[in-house]
Parts: structure tokens; C-alpha cells; sequence
């Protein structure tokens, strides 16, 4: 019998409730409402994305993803030096509301590019510390002891910039916070030393390091060549919006950047498979390993270059030499990642 | 990049007693290969060379891809010898600015984690005390030239640096080191537990009484440590250290923000218990000296008292790209 009265294939309503609290954002089905007090971005195939509010019955097109989030506020501790941990930022943003200036607001790119699955308030966490601790490591963000007033406006004023610019999210308020009732700093030395005492001994039966089961896995690739394709658009866009002060000089070192950037951004969108040397010719394990290894770095010089628009947008006259010496950096890091992303080594292959 | 050298020197002790130099340049890249090392006749030795410094540059902060360094080793070493390793790494360093020592650098020093900026161990025996060695009682971490924790150790240790002033030649800067372990029986007095090796007693009574002052004032940090404290050179007079003394013990402690350099302190407190930070004597002399010894990166610390006399050590040091701060009282901000 014909099923001409079939009911539309309709996913059982997913649980929201964590929405909000410990999730930031969660994939939603098509034909489902979007939650009370939640926003969802629709991103099709191409990833463009669009908005809908909250109430609205989503409809999606095929190809196409959305996500609910809830704005917030939230409210993470952050440690910003690793080798400090009992000293942490209480940080409390939110994801404000939309911005009619721009396109495409940051957070819908950041949902867009690097979301998979529901987003975890943690997770997100950590990458917003893995960011912060390498500003201050590269000395683009400024902390440190017996921090001034002075001081600490200048660091907010660069942590905020960077959280909007690499995130979409806003600061609301940031305070230093003495940890101490949650992380014992001691203890975690005691732990060291009970566990430094056995891997001397056990280090070639243990397994492979998370870290390294992550940098070989497949997917790592696929997911940070999206980033790229996505994100380096928006990153030109971004660079070539920068208010600068006038000068022949300055303008010939952004053309030039902007030139590079589009170049690297090409290479991108023709990126060879991870698996294949040529067509039909598949690359060995090892080649393989060796180009996930710089597709994930070339995503590390692109989160670097969210850092750096966040730092030319609040930057003074007297910085930009340094900022566009920065980029210069950056944008060669990018080429040279790509290109030996793209690279077959010849001459380990039998002749 | 400006202002970088172009080459870069650092010399080793051999097991025979005889100096080789290790030296690095600098040079724009043009698709070639990010690290090259010659050693004459010994492909064996440059491949270990090679392997050091790429495993050392793991430890990194910043990735150039835009220049080359090409590093030479002017002597050949035993085929056993490994004392070389700190050398080369530091030679890489130097090259690109990421270390800027002020005088031509000895270093002695080789390790198997090179990929966690550990320094194992030395050979070395009869070097000169200028030398830099590596190893548990020297170097241990490569972080320590600039006073940092290594935050995989079971030991925290940091270290400050002071400024010794005679008005003679001899005045340098002088480091203080705080190293710190769990301790595991509670109870007893927190003097007790500090030990100040080296020095007479009066000064390591001044050492523990600053310490625990100092940690009474902070919410937890009584009773929880083992302490051991220990300075550059023995011979000093006055209580100027203190400061220095104390902030390094709160940075391996883990209770406070890293500079990316070192920290270069002076002053001291009849008060530490209240955290607060009296002047010392011999304002001038003592800042023109922090200011000679200061690279980028640095952070120097100064008595509250000294606000109004400094504002061209403000200035001079912000050129250098360190930064200086006037504290009334120690904690965040």
C-alpha cells in the first residue's frame, strides 16, 4: 500500500534544558521550535548562516544545519598562566545581540566553522584560556605582577577585542580571583611526583598520548581546512575594513598583505585530499601524518590572526609598524603551512 | 625584526679542556629548510644538531617561518660527548632574540627532553663560575634563564633577580631562588621548614623571617610548603633582597602573574605580614643599574617611596620593552 498519508519524519524534541547553563549551543532538527529565550543560526552547505528567533519553527533546505544558542550571560574562571594555577580571571561574558553594521556576525562564523555537536560551556572555556594563555605568552596581551591600574585597562581593553574579535562573545566583567578553594597547587605537585616515579619505567608499554592520538586523527585535517576555508574570507574582510591612518607607505604594506591573504586563501579552496598524491595514487601513512601536522598549524597562525585584528582595531599610530611586522609573520606562516600541506615529497617515494 | 643580530655566538667546554664556539646566523628563508647545521666531516653530529634544536624550538611561544638559521660548531666533539647541546640551543635562541644574555654566554649541558625545555644533566667539571650549566643543581629548565617555573615539574622553582650596588665595578644583578615542595607532615613552625643553605645566620634568619611574613599575608601560604632558598652569591650586606626574595617565592607558589622576562626587584618591609613594601636606600645608583642589565621583557619592581624620582628609568625602560611598577603593597593589583 502507497504510504500517501505519511506523517513528516519528525526527530523526538531534543532536551534543552542544559541550554544556558552548561551548553552554549546546541544542533537543532528541522521542523522543531527554537526554545524559549534562544536564537538559532541556520548554516547552509556553503556556510553562510542566517538568524531565527526565538519561537519560529525551523525549516531547513537540505544541506542545511542550525544551531539554538542562548545568550547568556555566562561565567567561567580562567587561569591565565599555566604554571600559576591558583591565580584565575573570573570571566563573565554573553553573546549580544546582533550587530547591524556587519554581515555576518562573528558568533554565527565561530558556530559555522568550529562547532561539532552540542557546545559545551567547558569546552568553550578552554579555548578561550588556550587563547588568552598564548597572548600572554607571545607578549600581545599584557599581565604582569603587581599589575598597575593603567595596566590592567590596557590588558581588558586587549582581552576584550580579542574575545570578540576570535569568538563573538562580549566581556562583560573580568576580575582576578585567588583559586585557592578549588585547585590546591600542592597537591597537584604530590601528584606529579607519584606519577613521574612509574613512567620511567613503563614508557614503552603506555599508550599513545591523547595529544597524539588527536594530531593523527583524520578529521583534525578535514575540520581545519573548513576553519580555513570559512574564516580566512572573513579574515580579509576584516583586514581590509582596519581603519588606518593615511600614508603611501603603510597602504603598499596592507595591499600587500591583502594580496598574500588572498593568495593563501586560493590555495585553500584547492587544497588536494588528504589521502591522494595524485589522482588514483594513494599517499603513503606517514605523508599523511606529516600534512595534518600543518593543516593544524596553519588553524594555529589563523587563530593567530583573529589575535592580530583585535589588536590593529585598538592599536595606536606609533603600534602599526609592529602590528604589520606581526602580520608579515603570520601570513608566511599560513603560505608555508598550506604549501607543504599541498606538497608530495618526491624523493622518499622509490624511484 | 629590527634591532635582532644578524649572528650569534656561544661558547662550550670540551672533556679535553679546550673552548668550541658554536655560532648562528640569521638569513631570509627563500624556501629553504627553517634549520641548517654544518660540523666539519661529521654528518652524525649535524643531524644531532639539528634534532636538538628543532626539539628545543617545541617549547616556543612564537613560529617564524620567514628566516633561516644556520648554526656552525667550529670544533669537533668526542663521539660520546653531549655537552655541546646547550650551547646550540642557546645559540638559537640568542639569533633570533628570543634569549638576549648581556655578556658573552659559557654553557655546558645536555638532556633528554629537549621537547619539554629540560636540561638534564652536564659533564663539565672544572668550568669557570661565569659558566651557565645545565642540570638539576644549574639550569635545570630552560625557562629558568628568565626565572619561570617549569609547569611539569614536581619541584616548583622560580627565581628573582636583585640588584647588588657597592659603587664599585662588581655591581650586577644578583639572582634569589625559591623552590618549593608539598609538605607532607603538617604542624611545627613555618621557619622550620625553610632552609637557606650558604649563608651565616643572621642573614637566614632575615631570609625566613621575610618568608613567613610574607605567606602570612596570603590567605594559604602557611603550612603547605618545604622550602629551599638560594641566592647567586653568598657575600651581600643589607635587606634590599626582600623583595625580590618575595615575589619569587609567590611565583613558584603559583599565586602570582608571570612576567614574560625576569622580574628585577628591590626593596624591603618591616611589615610583610601587612604586604606592604618600604623603601631602601641608594635610589639612583640602583636603578641605572636595573636599567644597564634590563631586556625586553623585563619587569622591574620598585618601592612605592621611589614614584616621584624615576619617571626617565619609566621612560628609558619602555624602549627596551620592559616595564617598571611602583608597589605600595604586594598582591594582584
Amino acid at each position: 500500500m502507497k504510504a500517501i498519508f505519511k506523517w513528516p519524519e519528525r526527530a523526538a524534541p531534543a532536551d534543552m534544558s542544559a541550554l544556558g547553563a552548561a551548553v552554549i549551543a546546541m544542533p537543532v532538527h528541522s521542523g522543531c521550535a527554537v526554545p524559549a529565550a534562544c536564537v538559532a543560526v541556520v548554516i547552509d552547505s556553503g556556510g553562510r548562516t542566517r538568524r531565527a528567533q526565538e519561537g519560529s519553527r525551523l525549516q531547513l533546505a537540505p544541506g542545511e544545519a542550525a544551531y539554538a544558542f542562548h545568550p547568556g550571560p555566562y561565567t567561567v574562571d580562567l587561569v591565565p598562566f599555566g604554571a600559576a594555577p591558583e591565580l584565575g580571571l573570573r570571566v563573565g561574558f554573553a553573546v549580544d545581540s546582533a550587530d547591524p553594521r556587519v554581515a555576518q556576525q562573528r558568533f554565527d562564523l565561530f558556530l559555522a566553522s568550529e562547532a561539532h555537536g552540542p557546545l559545551a560551556l567547558a569546552h568553550f572555556c578552554q579555548a578561550v584560556e588556550a587563547a588568552l594563555q598564548r597572548a600572554l605568552a607571545q607578549g600581545n596581551l599584557e599581565l604582569p605582577p603587581c599589575t598597575s591600574l593603567t595596566e590592567w585597562n590596557a590588558f581588558r581593553a586587549g582581552f576584550n577585542q580579542l574575545l570578540y574579535m576570535r569568538f563573538g562573545v562580549t566581556v562583560e566583567e573580568c576580575v582576578p580571583v585567588d583559586l585557592g578553594e578549588s585547585v590546591d597547587f600542592a597537591a597537584v605537585l604530590m601528584a606529579r611526583t607519584l606519577e613521574q616515579a612509574p613512567v620511567a619505567q613503563l614508557s614503552l608499554s603506555l599508550p599513545l598520548p591523547r595529544a597524539l592520538a588527536a594530531a593523527s586523527d583524520p578529521l583534525s585535517d578535514a575540520r581545519a581546512l573548513r576553519r580555513l576555508f570559512l574564516e580566512l574570507p572573513c579574515v580579509m574582510c576584516a583586514l581590509r575594513l582596519a581603519v588606518l591612518p593615511p600614508g603611501q607607505l603603510l597602504f603598499r604594506r596592507h595591499q600587500d598583505l591583502l594580496r598574500r591573504l588572498d593568495l593563501v586563501s586560493l590555495a585553500v579552496s584547492s587544497m588536494p585530499a588528504l589521502e591522494l598524491s595524485a589522482p588514483g595514487v594513494a599517499l603513503a601513512k606517514h605523508e599523511q601524518l606529516r600534512r595534518i601536522g600543518h593543516s593544524r598549524r596553519a588553524v594555529a597562525a589563523l587563530d593567530e590572526a583573529w589575535a592580530l585584528l583585535a589588536r590593529v582595531q585598538i592599536a595606536g599610530a606609533q603600534q602599526l609598524d609592529a602590528l604589520f611586522d606581526d602580520g608579515a609573520r603570520i601570513v608566511a606562516n599560513l603560505e608555508y603551512d598550506l604549501g607543504e600541506r599541498r606538497m608530495v615529497a618526491t624523493e622518499n617515494q622509490p624511484a | 625584526m629590527s634591532g635582532l643580530p644578524d649572528t650569534a655566538q656561544c661558547r662550550s667546554l670540551l672533556a679535553d679542556g679546550s673552548r668550541l664556539t658554536v655560532t648562528a646566523t640569521r638569513r631570509p628563508r627563500l624556501d629553504r629548510a627553517d634549520v641548517k647545521c654544518g660540523a666539519a666531516g661529521a654528518p652524525m653530529l649535524a643531524e644531532r644538531m639539528l634534532t636538538v634544536v628543532r626539539l628545543a624550538r617545541l617549547t616556543e611561544a612564537c613560529f617564524d617561518s620567514r628566516d633561516q638559521v644556520v648554526i656552525s660548531i667550529d670544533r669537533r666533539p668526542g663521539p660520546h660527548e653531549r655537552d655541546w647541546e646547550l650551547a646550540v640551543v642557546l645559540a638559537d635562541r640568542m639569533v633570533r632574540g628570543v634569549y638576549r644574555p648581556q655578556a658573552p654566554v659559557l654553557a655546558n649541558g645536555w638532556s633528554d627532553e629537549w621537547q619539554l625545555g629540560r636540561v638534564t644533566g652536564r659533564d663539565a667539571i672544572d668550568a669557570p663560575p661565569h659558566a651557565l650549566l645545565g642540570g638539576p643543581d644549574g639550569l635545570a629548565h630552560l625557562g629558568m634563564l628568565t626565572g619561570q617555573v617549569d609547569a611539569a615539574a614536581a619541584v616548583a622553582t622560580a627565581r628573582a633577580w636583585f640588584p647588588l650596588h657597592s659603587g664599585g665595578i662588581n655591581d650586577s644583578l644578583c639572582w634569589v631562588e625559591v623552590s618549593v615542595y608539598p609538605l607532607v607532615r603538617e604542624g611545627g613552625e613555618e621557619e622550620d621548614t625553610i632552609a637557606v643553605p650558604g649563608l651565616d645566620s643572621t642573614q637566614q634568619l632575615a631570609v625566613r623571617r621575610a618568608l613567613v611574613g610574607a605567606r602570612h599575608f596570603d590567605p594559604r601560604g602557611l603550612g603547605r610548603w618545604r622550602s629551599v632558598v638560594r641566592f647567586g652569591q653568598r657575600s651581600f650586606h643589607g635587606n634590599s633582597f626582600e623583595l625580590a626574595l618575595v615575589m619569587a617565592d609567590r611565583l613558584a607558589r603559583g599565586r602570582e602573574f608571570m612576567p614574560r622576562g625576569r622580574i628585577i626587584a628591590t626593596g624591603c618591609s618591616s611589615a610583610w605580614h601587612a604586604g606592604r613594601v618600604d623603601p631602601v636606600d641608594c635610589c639612583e645608583p640602583k636603578c641605572a643599574l636595573m636599567l644597564r642589565h634590563a631586556v625586553a621583557g623585563d619587569r622591574i619592581l620598585l618601592p612605592a617611596a621611589w614614584a616621584g624620582a624615576i619617571e626617565a628609568l619609566v621612560q628609558a625602560a619602555a624602549e627596551k620593552g620592559a616595564s617598571v611598577a611602583c608597589i605600595e603593597r604586594i598582591g594582584i593589583i
